[in-house]
Parts: structure tokens; C-alpha cells; sequence
């Protein structure tokens, strides 16, 4: 027995070095197999559509099969410089630009953007069920579009998903569908490339003014004659856009050194983003619109008159998207896509015509007036307002013409001067008719020219059939238009003319939305290829470390798999099927604590078998519905502060002590909190009996505590701080925890290298430190929630460490390292995430700092959202080999930790692996499915980075606690 | 072992008398539907809360009255005193199971109050109720038949099978109810009670099945 015992230490000591190289290996092996096929199969699948270098041109004229538009003038038409010197372009005389496409119906053109601006926030209340706070506090609007003989209406305008701005900026002024990829970008606003509205404008003499939203400015950097951007990603600030939108919005109403103006609001979003629609701010913002619109519109009105800067001047109001009652967006949600125009022409309409092609909805406004408010597609509105102003229509603009506004301005044009004789209505509307007909054959043709070039351009095209049919249906219109163009037409020939080619367009909208996005399905399949390779290298290693233990403990006899390891694989099977159905990803957080809680049932059930840890599992399943119910809750973003919001005006008006209490003790939970985790880190610290640089690394973590307890006091004014901390100087305390969290970790991983040499430390104290040194980061980003979630996960890791003794085996089981994982997605949803870029809390990553700068606001917001959820449970892992006997000798024990330690990790890498596996098979289904952008990518892109991430931390967790015991 | 034996055989039952007492409980389960059905006009889908109390107030009794016949000792406990043991133990279940349905996601509300309520004593009727009529307080017994689902004999089948038949039934019946189908049936506790209902059917087969073999190899082994 000796002699065995005497070899077995042998082969250990020389197995030691080589082992933990070869463990190592593995692992990196690994990381390396998930990059290569994540990278495989996002090239394969997030690809974006390929931009054209072409641009529309004024001599495009030449080309055109339908009417000239305006024989005595063409002559005089500019000719557009080469674009390669486009700097030069701009001339500032050019005040009546005969336009070249299409003749200009208006000189000006006036853009207010409200950004997510909400469909409900312009209609009135009487179009939807039931009225709430939020509703008719754009009056102005509404007072304007039922006022009779003013052409001034409401639309409802369809964005079509990703609704992030960017996305819907780049959409409205291409007239294309920009892809997904561009969602990444959203953070670093790239200029854009393709051809463009505002590119338009600026080639043909228009002098564009932006002010607002500085997204503009770097879509756009060199096409405004003046621009007046302000950040826009400090989400906390409801008013520094706004107040520069105003402030250069009224002077420069009465300049006449324009011809386009862009003023962008952001106050709603960011209303939206921090306290949600149903709120006081966003009502006092929608307020302070409201005057700002009415102030506009009696400015422009009041020069309106013939002669004036504003007699032929177009008035927009929109929404780039909507947003929901959470004030998120981004997805393809009704609410998040509805969003409204309002389009206000100056001139008196000499009569009006209703372009009545699609239904429109009409109920009785507050005034008991009619109202219709037709649809119209944000596609369209690249087109529309080329046609409108005179300039060429973007290259790649997929958008036609809207009859509705386009009938609306229709006012404004020069019908007097050319047949005044008619007289008549039904002439006049044949006329328009005639007119609208040609510009949907200029719109026509530049659709199909651009789709021709993009299917003989790019790689992967629209399918052959799909061109053939829409080829086929523009013959037809064509040919059609041969008769009717060339005589005078009556009413139903032309209405006929008008809606072939609505519908070729519609067709070719439909193609595009349907079919944009190039998947490349052989880099697809090799990268899932890849993916399962690398569970093969999983499970391989796996059973390499079950055989390596094997020397240290014997062989095992009980080989029979028991119940829970079956119930515990069976859930992560379920918990990854269930990613392959939309409903369950939405429903994701209820999902995996559906799993938790079953599994500490039947752990429930395990402690009752053995009469042992009982309290410890009933804690469990409690701990699980708390979790729940704060997944439940905390779906509304910044819980505590919207309760308090909610508290704050009954408080005010009723002084009721009862309230005032409530919120103050809302205030103070986090800080008790926080007090409670510093004491247990306190006992901690003083029961070990652990190097003194340890301590002392220790002890700072509780210092950090209490700045974050004292930086929140001061936040919600609960006692008064010192001077020197007010204002701008309270960023000095997330500051100075960042460093210390920092400095901690980095004097975590040298220290022990110069200190394990002599002696190795033991593993909890190892742990305690870093979580520590950790957890006041994370703590201070999550917010005061940050604090009980911290508590929740001790709680919860300490009854999975405690159940684990109900499972008799010396060797690793997977059971807890499964519940482990669940918590740690439980953690993640209870939060206040969810797999959505609008899940994100961007307010988190300006805690501390003003400014935006990519890269440090990206390191924080990614901290702030796997916190819980991916760092600290990976590093937090060792303690679930704590209560393993392990009565073998020092040397063998440190092998035999290390051993195990991979193992576990392996496993739970496996566990996070198998989840993006299925993942990936489910994008490649559902890549057609109506909601793969708005739900499915964003979710492809969350588990892929957490993939990663848990990758990382695992080679980083392996070194750290490789020399321990 | 022979002490056992003799303990056993004292409340253990014929494949017979199984069938005859899942059929008086099955029928007052389809009773109850009918009678909704029938007399009330509604039914679980239109009006959950008073179809699920109908279910357990006829349930119920049935159960109570048919297990007590089965109590353990019958010469020390009177059947009176089952009776009230089952009474007791409908309630206790009942918490048990509205504590571990809400700690699975039941929505907490004041909605849906009455249904938890309810569809809880419904739960306790096809699990705890049963057991608690035969053993009474006798926490062992419990832990053999619900901790180590170790059965010993055809009364043990008769309570072990159908009560976690109900359960794992309505663990699966859970499953549609995220999914964005719209329907009225996957609210919270329809298809719950629909996966407890079959999944209790289905113990009940298994029971009777079991005991049927079983009870024959220890009819011959007795022999």
C-alpha cells in the first residue's frame, strides 16, 4: 500500500509542471476554437449590405423615358461639379435653383427632429383606447393639422428596425435599410459613405444648417454650411441639446442664408432612457416642445406672406423612431417603430387634393373636428423630400415618392403660372396627377438602375426570379407610360400609370426588406462546424482531467450517473432548446430562474433524503423567488428611482411623514446594505490568519464601501457632505474606487507571484480578496441596486457551496457548478439587463465622468453588465470545491486543487458553450425570421460576449489561483 | 423484515381495490367538469378560479373519504381521525404547493390571489391529501414516499404515482405558458392544471399497473 502510495507521489511531482502546461493548453486551445468560430460565423452572418460608390447626377437627366420636365428652363440646369472636389461645391447665390430631377415645390425646408418621438405623443388622444398623461401635449400639432385651409397634416411614419438613431438617421437620408452591423458602430457614428439626401443637397447648392444632436455632425461631417452639434450620449442630461437646438433655432429662422434646416431634440429620448414615457420630466419635455413648436410656427407664419423669407417654406416635425413606455428602443417593436411627421406647407393651397390611394384612419380630435392620419414609410422620406426641394434622389434610395406629402405641398407649386386657363378642379387634379405620374417614372427609374447595378455588383444579389419579376413589372409600367406620357391623359389612365409603379416600388421594398442581408451561409456552417469541434475539445478535456483525478483519488467505483447530475444536464438542455423559440428568449430571465428554482427543489428534496441542510436549501429556493420577483420588478430600468419619482409629488403636496419615510428608506437600503457587506468582509479579514499585504488589500475594498455609501448620501441628499465634494467634484469618488478596484486586482496578481515562491496561499483567502477587490467596482456601476443584488449572490453562492455536501462524492459534481451558472443568469436579468442593446444601462458607464470616450465608457459598460453575471462567478467558482476531504499530502493536495479547479471550470465553460451552440443554430434557423435583427442578433451578440468573456476570466482565474492550495 | 411484512400487509390493497378507488377519484375529477360544464355553463378556460374551486370542493371529499379506508394501523387510529388528518393535511398541502409554485414563477398579484388559492387546493387534493389520510403525522413514512420514493407496497404505489404524476405534469405545463401564442388558455393556471391533471391520470394508470404486477409476484411469493 505504501509503495503505491510512495509511486503515486512520484508520478504526481513530475506530473505537476507538465500537467498544469498541458491544463493550460487546453484552455487556450479552446479560447482560440470559440474566437476562430465566432469570428467564422459573424463574418457569415452579420454582413452588411454593400454600399455603392455610385451618386445621382443632375445629367442623369439625359437618361430619363419620361417627361421633360421643364423644356425652357433645362438649359440653365447647373451642372454639378465633379464630386472628387466636392469642397468647392456650395455656391451661395444659387438662391432659385431651377432643380433638375424633379422641379422644386418648395425653397426651404424647415426639420425638427424629436427624437423617439412617440406616434401617441402627436395624435390625439381620441385615436387611441384610452388617454394617458402622456398624450396631447403636442396641442400645437394637432390645432394645426384640423385648422381648415392651412395644408398642414399628421402622419403616422413606420421606421423600419434597428430604431436607433443612427441607424434611423442614416436610413431617413440614404432612403436604404441600413443593416445590423451598423448597431456597433452606433457608438463611434462613422461618416456616411453612400449616397445621401444631405449629400444631395449640398452637391446642388442647397445650404444645409444643423443644429442638435451631434450625431448629425459625424454622419455628416463636411456637408453643413453651419453646424451647432452638443453630445449627445450623456443620457443623464435631459437638456444641453435642447438648449442649444433653441438657442440657435429662433435667430436662425429669420437668416436667409439656408435652405435647409435640421434641428435635432434629444430631451424625450433621454427622458425616456432614464425615467421612462410615463413620467413628470418627459411631460414637462413634450411642454417645452409644445411652446417651441407653436413659437416656430408663428415665426414662420409671420413671413409667410408673398415676398417673405418664408413664403414657400415646408415645416417638418418628426420622430427618427419611437420608443416603448420603458423608454427603450431598438428593436422592431410596434411601439418602438411608430413614430409620426408632421409636415406643415407656408403657402395657401389653392385647392387641395386628396391623394386617397391608401386608407387612412379618421376619428373626432379634442375639437370634435375630423382628423386622417395616413401611414407613410420612413423609406420614403429620402425620396419625397428630394423631389420636393429639386435634387436629384439618392443613389441608393429604395423609397417612393409619398402621394400624401407630396399631394400636401402639392399647393405649392406654380400651378397658376402654367394653366391658370383650365380653371378647374378636375384639371387641376389631372394635372397633378400627370405631374406625380412622372415623378414616380423618375423615381421608377432610378429605383430599378440602382437595383441593377447592386445584383451585378455584389456577390450575392436578389435571386433571379425576384429580379426577372420586378424587371417584368417595370416593362410593364414602362410601356404603359409610353402611351399614357405622350397624350393627354385622362384621370383613370393615369391613376392606372400611378399605380403600377407604386406597386413595382412596393415590390422592390419588399425584395429589399426581405432579402437585404447577405448571409453567407458556407462561412456560417464552418464556423457551427468549428463551435462543435470545440465541444468535442471540451468534452475530450474533460474526460483527460476525470482520468488525471482518477490517480489522485482512486478509481471510481461509482460510475453510475445519479439523479441530479441527469435532472442538473437536463436543465442546461432544456435552458439551451429553449433559446431556439422567440418567446422563450423574451421570457428569458423567468426561464432560467424556472430552472433554479426547479433545481433547488429537487436539491430540497436531496436535504430532506439526508436530513442535513435543510436550512440551507429552503434559503435557496426563497433566494430564487426573490430574484424573480426582481426580475418582475425590475424590468422598469433604475427601479428605486422611479419608485421615488413616483413618491416624490404625493410626498410634496400631501408632506405626508408616512411617504417622506419610505423614501427615505428606499435611500438607505443600498447604504445598509453596503454596510452589511463591509462588516462580513470585516469578519472575514479577521478570522484568516493570512499575510498582511492580503489584509491590508482587503481592508481598502471596505474604505471603497464606505465612499460608495457616502458618494450615494450625497446623491440623494440624505446628509450633508463636505464642501469640497459637491458638484463637479462628487465624480472624485467613483474615481477613486475605479483606482483602488484597479490597483487592488493589479497587485492581486504580481504579489503572489513574489510570494508564492516561498509558500502557497490558501485558496479562500485568494478568493475573498479578488471578489473583494472586485466587487466595489461593480457595486458602484450597478448602481444602489448593485449592493443587494451582491448580497443575494453571497447568499446564493454560500447554499450551493453548503448543498454541494449533499452529494457524497469526494469527486467534482456538475450540480452546483449547474446552479452556479443559473444564478449567475438569474444575476444577470435581476440586474435590469436584457439580451437588447436597449437593455444596456448606458447611464451606468458615465458614472464618475462627463464626457464620452470610447473606449473607457465601453470597459465600464462592460463591467457593469457581466458583473454579476459572468466576473464575478468565474472567479468566485474555487468555492465550489471547498468541502472536498482531501487527506492526501501537501504536495498532492496543491495538484489535486488544481485538477479540480479545471475541471470545474471546464464544465462551466461547457455549460456557457453549449448555450452559444445552440445559439448560433438558432440564428442560422431563424435568419428570415421577421424578428432576427430585433431579437435573435441582439441575443447572438450578448451570449457570443459572454462566451468570450468567460473564456478570458478563465485563463485569467486558472493563472491566479494556479500556485494554490 | 417479518415484522415489517406484517405491518405492510395491513394497508396494503388488491390491484382491485386500486382500480375501484382511482376510478371514484377520476370520476369525481370528471364530475367536477361536467358539472361545470353542464350546470354552470363555464369551464377551466373561461372562468379558472370558480372551475378550479368546483374541482377540489368535489375533489376533495372523495379523496379524504375513499383514502382513509387505506390509514395506517387501523386497529389504533379510527377512521375519523383519517378524516380529519386528511382535512389537515389539504391545507398544509395546499401551502406547500402555492409556496413552491409561486418560488417557480406564478405571478404574484392580487389577479390572481384566488387562483393560486384554489388551483393549490386542487394540487394538495391529487398529492399531499391522500398521503396524509394513510400516514398521518408519521414523518418517515412521508420521507420514504416523497424524499427517497422508495415504495413498499401497493398503498405506497397508490400514493407515490399520482402524486408526483401531478407534479411533474404540471412542471411540464408550465412550459407554454411564455410562449406568444395569445391564447387564454396559457394563463397562469390553466395549462398548469391541465399538465397536473394528465400527468395525475397517467400516475393513476401507472399505479394501478404496478400494483397489478407487483401484487401478483407478492401474492405468489406470499404463497
Amino acid at each position: 500500500m505504501a509503495g503505491i502510495r510512495d509511486k503515486m507521489n512520484q508520478k504526481s511531482s513530475t506530473m505537476g509542471s507538465v500537467q498544469s502546461r498541458s491544463i493550460f493548453c487546453f484552455f487556450f486551445l479552446i479560447l482560440i476554437l470559440h474566437l476562430s468560430a465566432i469570428l467564422l460565423f459573424t463574418r457569415g452572418f452579420l454582413l452588411t449590405r454593400t454600399e455603392l460608390p455610385y451618386y445621382s447626377n443632375c445629367s442623369d437627366v439625359s437618361q430619363f423615358p419620361c417627361l421633360p420636365l421643364h423644356i425652357n428652363k433645362s438649359s440653365s440646369s447647373s451642372k454639378t461639379p465633379n464630386r472628387t472636389n466636392q469642397e468647392e461645391v456650395v455656391p451661395h447665390n444659387v438662391n432659385r435653383n431651377p432643380g433638375c430631377w424633379t422641379r422644386p415645390a418648395v425653397d426651404r425646408l424647415v426639420i425638427i427632429v424629436l427624437d423617439a418621438l412617440r406616434f401617441d405623443f402627436v395624435a390625439p388622444s381620441t385615436f387611441f383606447e384610452e388617454k394617458k398623461p402622456w398624450m396631447d401635449k403636442l396641442r400645437v400639432l394637432q390645432k394645426l393639422a384640423s385648422e381648415e385651409g392651412l395644408s398642414a397634416r399628421i402622419f403616422k411614419a413606420i421606421a423600419d428596425p434597428p430604431t436607433t438613431s443612427l441607424q434611423r438617421l442614416k436610413g431617413l437620408t440614404t432612403g436604404g435599410l441600413p443593416t445590423f452591423i451598423d448597431v456597433g458602430n452606433s457608438f463611434g457614428a462613422p461618416a456616411i459613405v453612400e449616397d445621401n439626401l444631405i449629400y444631395q443637397l449640398a452637391q446642388n447648392g442647397k445650404r444645409v444648417v444643423m443644429m442638435g444632436d451631434d450625431t448629425w455632425f459625424q454622419l455628416f461631417p463636411q456637408h453643413f454650411n453651419k453646424s451647432y452639434p452638443y453630445p449627445s450620449f450623456n443620457v443623464k442630461d435631459l437638456d444641453t441639446v435642447d438648449d442649444g437646438c433653441i438657442k440657435h433655432l429662433f435667430p436662425s429662422l429669420y437668416e436667409d442664408d439656408w435652405d435647409v434646416l435640421v434641428a435635432h431634440f434629444l430631451g424625450v429620448d433621454h427622458a425616456g432612457h432614464i425615467f421612462g414615457v410615463n413620467s413628470i420630466p418627459m411631460i414637462e419635455k413634450l411642454e417645452q416642445y409644445n411652446a417651441m413648436l407653436e413659437k416656430v410656427v408663428e415665426v414662420l407664419q409671420s413671413q409667410s406672406q408673398p415676398g417673405g423669407l418664408h413664403e414657400n417654406t415646408l415645416l417638418l416635425v418628426m420622430g427618427d423612431h419611437g420608443q416603448t413606455l420603458n423608454g427603450d428602443h431598438g428593436g422592431g417593436g410596434a411601439e418602438e417603430i411608430e413614430t409620426a411627421i408632421f409636415a406643415m406647407s407656408l403657402k395657401e393651397p389653392p385647392s387641395s387634393f386628396s391623394a386617397g390611394y391608401e386608407s387612412s384612419s379618421c376619428h373626432l380630435d379634442l375639437d370634435g373636428k375630423t382628423m386622417c392620419i395616413s401611414t407613410i414609410q420612413q423609406l420614403d422620406f429620402a425620396a419625397t423630400v428630394s423631389a420636393l426641394i429639386g435634387v436629384p434622389f439618392p443613389f441608393g434610395s429604395i423609397g417612393r415618392v409619398s402621394p400624401y406629402l407630396y399631394s400636401l405641398v402639392g399647393g405649392t407649386w406654380d400651378l397658376e403660372s402654367s394653366h391658370r386657363s383650365t380653371g378647374q378642379d378636375q384639371s387641376d387634379m389631372e394635372e397633378w396627377m400627370k405631374n406625380y405620374a412622372n415623378v414616380l417614372c423618375i423615381n421608377s427609374w432610378q429605383i430599378k438602375r440602382y437595383v441593377d447595378l447592386y445584383s451585378a455588383s455584389s456577390v450575392i444579389g436578389f435571386s433571379n426570379e425576384d429580379l426577372l419579376r420586378v424587371r417584368d413589372m417595370y416593362a410593364k409600367a414602362s410601356e404603359n407610360w409610353m402611351h399614357v406620357g405622350s397624350r393627354n391623359a385622362s384621370l383613370p389612365d393615369l391613376e392606372k400609370q400611378i399605380h403600377l409603379y407604386s406597386s413595382f416600388m412596393a415590390s422592390i421594398a419588399e425584395l429589399a426588406r426581405s432579402k437585404w442581408t447577405e448571409f453567407n451561409l458556407t462561412l456560417m456552417g464552418v464556423g457551427f462546424a468549428v463551435m462543435m469541434v470545440s465541444l468535442f475539445v471540451h468534452f475530450f478535456s474533460i474526460w483527460r482531467l476525470e482520468k488525471l483525478s482518477g490517480v489522485y483519488f482512486g478509481s471510481h467505483d461509482n460510475s453510475g450517473i445519479s439523479v441530479g447530475f441527469i435532472c442538473a444536464c437536463s436543465m442546461i438542455f432544456i435552458r439551451a432548446c429553449s433559446l431556439l423559440s422567440n418567446s422563450y428568449i423574451l421570457e428569458e430571465g423567468k426561464v432560467a430562474c424556472f430552472l433554479a428554482a426547479t433545481l433547488g427543489v429537487i436539491n430540497l428534496r436531496y436535504s430532506l433524503m439526508k436530513r442535513k441542510m435543510l436550512q440551507e436549501a429552503v434559503v435557496f429556493v426563497l433566494l430564487i423567488f426573490i430574484i424573480r420577483l426582481s426580475i418582475e420588478l425590475g424590468l422598469s430600468k433604475e427601479a428605486g428611482g422611479s419608485i421615488v419619482m413616483d413618491l416624490f409629488p404625493s410626498w410634496m403636496t400631501r408632506d405626508n411623514d408616512m411617504a417622506s419615510l419610505v423614501v427615505h428608506m428606499v435611500e438607505l437600503l443600498p447604504i445598509l446594505a453596503l454596510l452589511v457587506l463591509a462588516m462580513l468582509l470585516y469578519k472575514a479579514i479577521i478570522r484568516s490568519a493570512c499575510h498582511w499585504i492580503l489584509k491590508c488589500l482587503t481592508s481598502s475594498t471596505m474604505t471603497c464601501y464606505l465612499l460608495i455609501a457616502l458618494y450615494w448620501g450625497q446623491e440623494s441628499k440624505l446628509f450633508s457632505i463636505p464642501y469640497f465634494l459637491k458638484g463637479k467634484n462628487s465624480y472624485i469618488i467613483p474615481r477613486i474606487v475605479y483606482a483602488v478596484g484597479f490597483a487592488q486586482v493589479l497587485s492581486l496578481f504580481t504579489i503572489f507571484k513574489l510570494l508564492g515562491e516561498k509558500k502557497t496561499q490558501k485558496w479562500e483567502e485568494k478568493v475573498v480578496a479578488l471578489l473583494s477587490a472586485l466587487s466595489s467596482t461593480i457595486i458602484i456601476l450597478s448602481g444602489k441596486q448593485g449592493t443587494l443584488v451582491a448580497l443575494v449572490s453571497i447568499v446564493g453562492g454560500w447554499c450551493i457551496m453548503r448543498c454541494q455536501s449533499l452529494l457524497s462524492d469526494s469527486r467534482l459534481s456538475t450540480s452546483p457548478i449547474v446552479q452556479w451558472n443559473l444564478l449567475a443568469v438569474c444575476l444577470f436579468f435581476c440586474t435590469g439587463h436584457w439580451c437588447a442593446f436597449d437593455g444596456l444601462r448606458y447611464g451606468a458607464a458615465f458614472t464618475g465622468f462627463d464626457e464620452f470616450i470610447l473606449t473607457r465608457q465601453a470597459i465600464l459598460l462592460t463591467i457593469e453588465t457581466f458583473g454579476f453575471s459572468h466576473i464575478l462567478p468565474i472567479f468566485g467558482l474555487p468555492f465550489l470545491i471547498v468541502n472536498k476531504k482531501l487527506s492526501s499530502p501537501d504536495k498532492q493536495r496543491k495538484g489535486s486543487f488544481f485538477i479540480q479547479l479545471s475541471q470545474a471550470y471546464l464544465i462551466n465553460g461547457l455549460i456557457t458553450a453549449t448555450t452559444v451552440t445552440i445559439t448560433i443554430l438558432c440564428v442560422s434557423i431563424h435568419r428570415r425570421h421577421l424578428m432576427v435583427w430585433g431579437l435573435f442578433a441582439p441575443k447572438f451578440v450578448f451570449e457570443v460576449a459572454g462566451l468570450v468573456l468567460t473564456d478570458v476570466l478563465t485563463c485569467f482565474a486558472l493563472f491566479y489561483y494556479r500556485s494554490s492550495s | 423484515m417479518k415484522l415489517r411484512r406484517q405491518l405492510t400487509s395491513n394497508y396494503s390493497a388488491s390491484p382491485w381495490k386500486v382500480l375501484i378507488t382511482h376510478l371514484i377519484c377520476g370520476l369525481g375529477l370528471s364530475s367536477a367538469f361536467w358539472i361545470t360544464h353542464n350546470l354552470y355553463n363555464i369551464n377551466l378556460i373561461s372562468e379558472p378560479t370558480q372551475t378550479l374551486q368546483m374541482i377540489w370542493v368535489i375533489g376533495s371529499p372523495l379523496v379524504i373519504i375513499v383514502y382513509s379506508n387505506f390509514r395506517m394501523n387501523p386497529e389504533h387510529n379510527s377512521y375519523w381521525k383519517a378524516l380529519a388528518q386528511g382535512i389537515l393535511g389539504l391545507i398544509a398541502g395546499a401551502v406547500v404547493n402555492a409556496l413552491g409554485a409561486i418560488a417557480l414563477g406564478a405571478p404574484v398579484g392580487t389577479k390572481y390571489i384566488m387562483r393560486t388559492l384554489h388551483w393549490s387546493l386542487m394540487m394538495s387534493t391529487f398529492t399531499f391529501t391522500p398521503a396524509a389520510c394513510v400516514f398521518g403525522s408519521s414523518w418517515s413514512d412521508w420521507l420514504r414516499i416523497f424524499a427517497h420514493t422508495k415504495s413498499s407496497g401497493s398503498v405506497d404505489y397508490m400514493l407515490c404515482l399520482p402524486a408526483h404524476g401531478a407534479i411533474i405534469g404540471a412542471w411540464f405545463g408550465a412550459w407554454p405558458m411564455p410562449l406568444d401564442w395569445e391564447r387564454t388558455w396559457q394563463e397562469w393556471p390553466i395549462c398548469v392544471t391541465y399538465g397536473a391533471m394528465a400527468g395525475y391520470f397517467v400516475g393513476m394508470l401507472a399505479s394501478f399497473i404496478v400494483t397489478t404486477i407487483v401484487g401478483g409476484e407478492q401474492h405468489v411469493k406470499g404463497e
